[in-house]
Formats: C-alpha cells, structure tokens, sequence
C-alpha cells in the first residue's frame, strides 16, 4: 500500500471531516480554541519551504484524536503550510496496517507526513510519550493522595459510586491541568517531522 | 430464598467500546432476565473493559485480553447463580 496523489485526494479536508463527526464535536472545537500556539511554532511551519502533506488517521470516538487532532488542525490553518486529508481509520484498514503502533495495535491518530512527491518524512502515532508519562505519573499521586480511591490497578467498579465520580472528577481534572503541556508536546513532535522536508 | 445478583460492565468511554458493552449486556439480559437483580454499565477511560458478577471480577480486557467471549462470560455469569 503506498499513499499517492489520487488516494490522498479521497481523504477529508479537515472540515469536511469536523462536519461528518456524529459525537464529540462540542469537545473537538473546545480544545481547538485552547490551542496556544507560539509565534515561534507558527513561523517555523511557515518557513517550511515547500508545503507538506499530511494523512491523518482518525475516528470521532477517540480520546486522542479529540484532543490532538485540533493541534494539527491549528497548525495548518495558521501556518498555511501544511494540506491535510483525513481517513477514518475503520474504512482505511490497508492504511491502518501499514502504521500500527508497535506493530499491533490500530492506535488513533496517525499523522504521516509527505513532501510534495510523496516521499514521507515521517509518522507520529497518538501522543508523545512524555505526555503518557506524566499523566501516569499525576495518576499514581492521585491515588497515593486519597487512600479511599483503593489501588491505581483495582477494577473501579468495586468503588462505591460517590467515590467513583470524585475520582473520575480527579482524573478530568488532571487532564486538563496537564493539556498546555500536552499540547507544547504535540507541536514540538510535530514541527520536528514537518521541518524535514527539503528545500 | 432468591439472592439479588449484580452484574457491572466497566467501558472505556473514551475508546468506542460502547456497541461490546450493549451486545454483552443484550446478551446477559435475554439469558438470564430476572435472575439478575441489576446490569449496570460504567463509563470509564483508559482502555477499560471489565465484567463482574457481585463483586467478583470474570473478565478484564487488561488480565485476559480483548472482551471476551461471550458464551464463557455467560458460563461464569451462571456459575455465579447457581453457585
């Protein structure tokens, strides 16, 4: 399976692809608007020195798409640099196997990134590591913070359910006050793929 | 004398897992109808996909992968009841 020009001009523009989610719309254009780019990043991506295409992998379901999806969806509409088309990941399964996430698992989103000739400069796949790492880390603090939450690894239904709410309001908190880094994270793995592309 | 049996299905809510959880719930519901005293379906993130039956955990997408086959869910389900 190769991506070329007449498969990549089947994807989704992305708003063609916000106007076909049947769920989580309201959350995708809520963390669209808190992106906060830097006038560093925008510039880099506007200094890239030809366009790149992006092909992005993606379901309206999905936790990942719906808070790092608009990081991209940000760039290429402040940049103008970089054309994006959208695949949903269920129909596009020959695309899917192709970028696994450790050669197994059908993570969401992929984002591949071509020069104009379809040469790829690069893959990302769901979210940076780092961020996998501090929310595991703020998770494990939350636990050891409130002993009646029981054990990180416990089945949660086990919890009665007043204590399951306020962790659940815990673990959202958590979330949102790790998203600006979150979203530093994505921009920078990104730049560092989108900036390979050759003069 | 009749025991109340509980059945809790926790789901990733985040993940797309919500036609598994009303198959496995469709299914549990038409065999065993009111034997069970409750299903009650969690919400949940992280990649969850969980079973148990009174407090008692019969499958878990984490310890034994996937969600399950639903004729040895339903196996464990009735051992409960008639155990």
């Amino acid at each position: 399976m190769t991506i070329d020009r007449a498969r990549f001009d089947k994807g989704l523009t992305y708003d063609a692809y916000k106007a076909q989610m049947t769920r989580n719309r309201e959350r995708f254009d809520e963390n669209e608007k808190r992106v906060d780019l830097s006038k560093e990043d925008v510039a880099a991506f506007r200094a890239l020195p030809r366009p790149v295409k992006v092909v992005v992998l993606a379901e309206d379901w999905c936790g990942d798409v719906i808070a790092n999806l608009p990081v991209l969806g940000r760039l290429a509409k402040e940049s103008g640099k970089l054309d994006v088309r959208i695949f949903l990941r269920d129909q596009n399964d020959d695309i899917m196997q192709r970028y696994l996430n450790k050669g197994q698992f059908k993570s969401i989103p992929v984002l591949v990134f071509f020069d104009e000739d379809f040469r790829e400069l690069g893959h990302w796949i769901e979210r940076p590591a780092s961020v996998t790492e501090i929310r595991a880390k703020r998770r494990k603090d939350i636990f050891a913070a409130h002993p009646e939450f029981g054990s990180p690894d416990a089945p949660v239904d086990a919890l009665p359910e007043e204590v399951r709410v306020r962790l659940q309001g815990e673990l959202a908190k958590m979330r949102d006050d790790t998203t600006k880094f979150a979203n530093a994270e994505v921009v920078r793995e990104l730049r560092e793929i989108a900036t390979r592309v050759a003069a | 004398m009749t025991s109340a049996h509980r059945v809790k299905i926790t789901y990733c809510a985040e993940c797309g897992y919500e036609p598994q959880t009303l198959d496995l719930a469709k299914t549990l519901m038409i065999e065993f109808g009111t034997r069970l005293s409750s299903i009650e379906l969690i919400p949940w993130e992280g990649g969850t996909f969980e079973v148990s039956v009174d407090g008692q955990l019969i499958h878990s997408m984490k310890r034994e992968g996937g969600f399950g086959d639903s004729a040895v869910i339903k196996d464990a389900v009735r051992s409960r009841l008639t155990g």
